[in-house]
């Protein structure tokens, strides 16, 4: 069985030997069309960053009526820190607040003093959520329930922008996934139709060895392997390629280069799109025994 | 009985390549078939080797039936036999070694046995000078030589030639012909395709003729009488 797979193994390098051009060509293209995808993944995954840091704020803020008691705020953000979907909850009280407002707004601190003594910013309760519960919708929901709860004057929640955001987000993911599944589509059809070329140029080869008593996955693994070459090598020029273009624009665009675990995706779409491929030049070019 | 071929007929579309045929081979025979082109002997080959399915009928070969033969199976089948084509089909761009270990290399044999038996079976046919050319550089003798060696490196039990001398002058074609004789003096059963019989020395083979399809007499045929 060993030599079996070794020899198959050496016929799969004599397939690409014997027409080293067309597969430097494949592989070039197979680069080339990764290569597209590569930098759309570079993109998602800086404004993927971006959009998860504005999401990793996402919050509710709980504005409490006045005369609400430190002790009952208290136990409103105590109630509140075993609903579902609540990470943290946070007291802020009057005079926290204004020592906030000062801190974060030096130049309008004179606002404060203009409004007189009688005027105090309301206490509230910052709640932080888990992050499964910062979707549009869910937050919407927490948001309707707690400002129903005896002394909230009001809540904020980011009302305004959280729909878009979480759609944006959404849409970020599916955008990947379709442009993944398309590539590994085109890719898939690039790599058969060189395979189903190499089974053609290869057919007397290949109905030698049928009739010499070859197996037909002794037949049928060089031209697997072919394409399986062919997707990965294809995949991690593309990333080579992407790699250089992105260190030199790292400088005039400050971005991140995509993580360990996205590359490793991009080569096993790779592999995948050439193993597809190969599987469906094999179909089409390798003869039937049965006829 | 090593082959039977139990009322076999093949049709492409309507047209019969072969129709109605009854035939058995036993093991260490010789059998020459013959008949004029587009008679049906490269078919009747072609079910041998299960390269193709009777229409009708069923074929066995050394065990294997056409009609219950799996997929996975046509490859051991294969490796029984051993076939020799007009045009020798060699591969162009291997070497006479690699061309003659083939058929051990795809059913596992290790090298060093591969090279073993691939030496001395060029040794036997006297192309040892030549293991390293080219099928190009070699004459077309010395192709079907090489083919043979091919066919015969495994040990089959049957030997296909199908017009194995078709391309080559006289002279040669008796080597050939003299090197199946012997092949089959070993106990291998040969089957040979030929347009003319009277290369096989008489009371050395069965004789068979096909003419369109049908297998036919051949004592009643002209020319061969004295067979």
């Amino acid at each position: 069985m060993i030599h079996l797979l070794k020899t198959s193994f050496h016929e799969g390098l004599l397939n690409i030997r014997e027409k080293l051009g067309s597969f430097l060509v494949t592989l070039l293209m197979v680069s080339l069309s990764f290569m597209v995808f590569d930098i759309f993944l570079v993109v998602s995954w800086n404004v993927g960053t971006v959009l998860s840091n504005e999401q990793e704020n996402v919050g509710i803020e709980l504005f409490l009526n006045e005369d609400v008691t430190e002790v009952e705020a208290v136990n409103l953000a105590d109630l509140i820190s075993v609903m579902e979907g609540v990470r943290s909850v946070y007291y802020v009280s009057s005079l926290e607040a204004e020592a906030v407002f000062r801190a974060d707004l030096p130049e309008q601190a004179d606002l404060l003093i203009l409004l007189g003594p009688q005027f105090h910013l309301p206490s509230s309760i910052q709640i932080s959520l888990r992050p499964d519960y910062r979707a549009s919708e869910k937050v919407s929901g927490l948001a309707r329930t707690v400002s129903g709860m005896d002394g909230v004057k009001d809540v904020v929640y980011g009302q305004e922008y959280l729909p878009g955001l979480t759609r944006t987000v959404d849409m970020m993911g599916k955008l990947v996934i379709l442009a993944g599944l398309v590539l590994a589509i085109s890719l898939s059809l690039v790599v058969a139709n060189t395979v189903r070329l190499a089974v053609v140029k290869r057919a007397p080869t290949v109905e030698i060895m049928s009739i010499v008593g070859a197996p037909g996955w002794f037949v049928r693994m060089p031209f697997l392997g072919e394409g399986l070459i062919t997707g990965i090598a294809g995949s991690a020029g593309s990333l080579l390629l992407t790699g250089v273009i992105s260190s030199i624009l790292s400088s005039s665009i400050p971005h991140d280069f995509l993580p360990g675990k996205w590359i490793l995706l991009v080569l096993l779409l790779g592999a995948a799109s050439g193993a597809a491929g190969s599987w469906m030049g094999m179909r089409s070019g390798i003869p039937k025994p049965r006829s | 009985m090593l082959i039977s071929f139990q009322n076999v007929s093949r049709f492409y579309d309507k047209w019969p390549a072969l129709e109605n045929i009854e035939l058995t081979v036993e093991s260490g025979e010789f059998l020459v078939l013959s008949g004029p082109s587009g008679a049906g002997k490269t078919t009747l080959f072609r079910l041998i080797w299960m390269g193709d399915f009777p229409t009708s009928g069923v074929v066995e070969v050394s065990g294997y039936r056409s009609d219950r033969i799996r997929k996975g199976d046509l490859s051991n089948l294969r490796r029984k036999l051993g076939i020799v084509f007009q045009d020798f089909r060699l591969l162009s761009e291997r070497t006479v070694f690699d061309n003659v270990a083939l058929p051990l290399q795809v059913a596992g044999s290790s090298p060093r046995a591969v090279r073993k038996r691939v030496f001395s079976l060029l040794a036997e046919i006297e192309l040892s000078h030549r293991r390293s050319s080219y099928p190009h550089e070699l004459s077309g003798g010395e192709q079907q030589r090489v083919a043979i060696a091919r066919a015969m490196v495994a040990h089959p039990v049957i030997l296909l030639a199908d017009e194995p001398t078709g391309n080559l002058d006289p002279d040669v074609s008796k080597q050939v012909i003299e090197l199946l004789l012997e092949i089959n003096r070993t106990g291998t059963t040969v089957i040979l395709a030929t347009h003319d019989p009277r290369q096989i020395p008489a009371g050395t083979a069965r004789y068979l003729y096909l003419d369109k399809g049908h297998l036919a007499n051949p004592v009643s045929w002209d020319g061969y009488n004295q067979l």
